[in-house]
């Protein structure tokens, strides 16, 4: 088991064959160990090492104890790689520098030695403006001796690592059982890296199509994409930053993880916009309908720039199932349930007289059975479903007595037609209420989304003068401006208390100026200013939020 | 000192990566969603036309009682669908706060400078710019308007039927909640949002079904 990997790695290098003889001599030999450790240190600007780790990432805990030291090895050095894709964000040219490019993701391994998962973007420029290069120089010393307590956990690290991969993805201990028998996808995958490291200087959407030409296997790309995606996601955030969220087929970068249990997600998640998708309908129908399109023709016929073959897979796959089987879309599904035990419910008041009860309570169970059995298979623990279906039996009591309250009649067809019309009715001023209530909730969620977003423009706003005042503070009363934002809340939350926000920005500064507190004063100034503001927005919120609520009691009014 | 720095920078560094991974599983979930909502969306007139066609009354096999069955259904699905992208929001939204909350505590504990910047960054993230999911909402009401028979004046006697399934429960829940988060606390500062007044909160209180789940 172990000569086969090492041998497809071998095959499948070009240029990189000196890495991968590193890494075999790595697998082949134990008590090299420490000293590969160091060799492999600087070596670490070769994604092949990247690929030789998520190699050995997949293996099974069980085969780790052949190859346990080198897992170990692998463990670290997998959380290095996580730090060579935030590499990737910082411009082309740091990628020529070894240094620079290995101090980032020093500061990542060191923090991230256990998790599978790669960082966003964001998490890169943080560390830009974050992490001194200072800071990372001095690391990058320490780093090799870093790793050598770390490698002695190795047991741990990569049971904890697979446990984090089964945890933030579902289904995914069972995926690498299966590339055990699958030694073909080695090749193809490690195919598939090499051909994202070239594409890395070239054109990213060329990479995206050859990538997923090359790997035929959704599970086996399911895990590559998950693991290999920062390499290729760093790229297009770039261009993502710029793009308008409105135009169609645009590419977002967080697709570090799927959560889905589905089909492959593809090297990036796509955002697909309605626009985006009446194209794709186009293309389907041009097809011949959703049974007959097949992804590739699809993906031809529609000619978007960086769509990829995987994203066109998952996307036809919702449509079908969206369209010939509506009522397993997840909603539908709870309501229908609910709605199959509240009819049980109600035959079995009007049917209870003639029937058994014995028969009447298993066609409960067996209702209750069926509707817990044909949940989600997402839901891992058992007795979840159970509640769901004490959950169903509450409700459709509830409802079942709310609605037979008044009458109980003999059982006879026309009395459950005449039944079912009143249930109908009642069933209409239900999904009424429900209506409003989701209404209500949804201008409560406008509402504090705008309030959320006028916050922070108010505290950009804020930050910005405070920093010039600070300039300007230090410039006239010569005192440290380094009063960091806490005090300056802290400051501000009296203001607001005493309400003496909408005095004389002057007399104020005049006042604190005896008492001698200098930076606050200038910071203190600046905050006024905004507080007034801030009041000023409060109030306009407070009437905005009055005026809204005004209508759905309105309504509801009116409904009655 | 300059191993504190160092520290620092690690926690630092750290705090960010957990924070981006979390972050990552929210853009996931809400693109997947909101995929899905935008393939239904477009499904679902469609689907109502077709019965329209098939059972209406001026269909080409006219059958009040089928028609009235399909209706039946497809009102139950729409409105849960509405429901479904309300829930969808609101996880934006809670995420949202839950982040900025976790930020400012961080700053607060650590006196970092880490909430401004980062918030900057979150609120162009895809799971937080809804703004499809709020035009396809709107869209859906106006369905909604068009299926749903006539507006009756009278409601019978006192009686309310409840819907008791997951996603109205879910809406009411989010909708409490939200009152709850925005109560007025120890940290009420420039940056919180003001309280929530709900003008029918005993209303909405009422139609909480307890939970069959005992919360110790």
């Amino acid at each position: 088991m172990e000569a086969k990997p090492a041998l497809s790695i071998q095959r499948s290098g070009a240029g990189q064959i000196s890495n991968f003889g590193a890494s075999a001599a790595l697998s082949s030999s134990f008590p090299v160990l420490p000293t590969p450790l160091q060799e492999t240190c600087p070596k670490f600007s070769d994604s092949q090492h990247v690929a030789l780790n998520r190699e050995f990432m997949q293996r099974p805990p069980a085969v780790v104890s052949p190859l346990s030291s080198n897992s170990g090895v692998v463990g670290h050095i997998f959380s290095s790689s996580s730090g060579f894709s935030t590499d990737l964000h910082f411009s082309s040219v740091q990628l020529q520098e070894k240094h620079p490019r290995q101090s980032p993701f020093i500061s990542q391994s060191t923090s991230s030695g256990k998790s599978a998962v790669l960082p966003n973007s964001v998490d890169s420029r943080v560390l830009q403006s974050t992490a001194s290069s200072q800071f990372n120089k001095e690391n990058n010393d320490s780093w090799c001796t870093d790793t050598l307590p770390d490698f002695l956990d190795f047991p741990m690290s990569t049971t904890i690592l697979n446990g984090q991969l089964d945890g933030s993805n579902s289904g995914g201990i069972a995926i690498p059982s299966e590339d055990l028998s699958k030694p073909n996808d080695w090749q193809d995958w490690a195919d598939q890296l090499i051909t994202d490291n070239d594409a890395l200087a070239t054109d990213w959407n060329g990479l995206l199509a050859d990538a997923s030409v090359a790997d035929p296997e959704p599970k086996a790309s399911y895990q590559i994409s998950q693991q290999s995606t920062s390499v290729s996601t760093q790229q297009p955030h770039i261009s993502q930053q710029l793009s308008v969220p409105g135009t169609p087929g645009e590419i977002c970068t967080n697709g570090g993880q799927s959560s889905s249990a589905n089909a492959a997600p593809g090297k990036q998640r796509m955002r697909w916009t309605p626009e985006l998708h009446e194209a794709f309908v186009e293309a389907v129908n041009k097809l011949g309908g959703s049974e007959r399109a097949t992804p590739k023709g699809v993906l031809k016929l529609m000619k978007v720039e960086g769509l990829t073959i995987y994203h066109v897979k998952s996307h036809l796959q919702k449509y079908r199932t969206a369209r010939y089987k509506p009522e397993t879309t997840e909603g539908a599904t709870r309501f229908n349930l609910f709605a199959i035990n509240s009819m049980l419910f109600m035959f079995l008041d009007h049917f209870s007289s003639s029937f058994p009860v014995q028969t009447v309570k298993s066609m409960m169970v067996c209702s209750c059975v069926t509707s817990s059995a044909s949940f989600n298979v997402r839901v891992k623990l058992l007795s979840f479903p159970l509640l769901q279906v004490i959950e169903f039996f509450f409700f459709s009591f509830v409802v079942f007595s709310v609605m037979e309250s008044s009458e109980k009649k003999p059982a006879s067809i026309d009395e459950l037609s005449s039944l079912d019309l009143k249930t109908g009715i009642e069933i209409t001023e239900a999904l009424r209420l429900q209506m409003e209530v989701q209404k209500r909730l949804h201008e409560q969620l406008e509402i504090q989304r705008n309030l959320q977003l006028r916050i922070e423009e108010q505290g950009r706003y804020l930050q910005m003068m405070f920093e010039k005042q600070c300039k300007s503070g230090v410039d006239l009363l010569k005192g440290s401006s380094s009063a960091s934002e806490n005090p300056s809340k802290e400051s501000t939350d009296d203001k607001v208390q005493n309400s003496s926000a909408k005095d004389n920005l002057v007399l104020d500064a005049d006042k604190k100026e005896t008492k001698g507190e200098t930076a606050k004063t200038s910071g203190e100034t600046s905050l006024l200013a905004a507080e007034k503001q801030k009041a000023v927005l409060e109030n306009s919120e407070a009437s905005v939020g009055g005026t809204s609520d005004l209508p759905p009691t309105k309504r509801a009014k009116v409904d009655e | 000192m300059v191993n504190g720095s160092l520290d620092y920078g690690k926690a630092e560094a750290e705090f960010m990566y957990l924070l981006n991974n979390e972050i990552d599983k929210f853009n996931a979930f809400f693109m997947e969603q909101e995929e899905d909502f935008v393939i239904r969306h477009k499904e679902l007139p469609q689907r109502i036309q077709k019965v329209i066609d098939k059972w209406g009354p001026n269909g080409t096999q006219p059958s009040e009682m089928e028609y009235k069955e399909e209706m039946a259904k497809i009102r139950k699905e729409i409105v849960n669908f509405h429901g479904e992208m309300v829930l969808l929001m609101n996880y934006s939204n809670v995420n949202y706060t839950g982040l900025a909350k976790i930020l400012k505590k961080y700053d607060k504990r650590t006196g970092g400078v880490l909430r401004l910047p980062v918030i900057q960054k979150v609120l162009e993230q895809p799971f937080f710019t809804t703004d499809l999911i709020s035009k396809l909402v709107k869209e859906c009401e106006t369905t909604i308007e068009s299926v749903f028979p006539p507006l009756r004046k009278k409601r019978n006697g006192g009686k309310m039927a409840v819907p008791g399934e997951g996603i109205f429960k879910n809406t009411v829940a989010a909708l409490l909640t939200m009152q709850e988060i925005r109560r007025g606390s120890s940290t009420y500062s420039h940056f919180s949002l003001p309280p929530l007044n709900l003008p029918d909160f005993d209303v909405i209180q009422s139609l909480q079904v307890p939970s069959p789940i005992p919360i110790p």
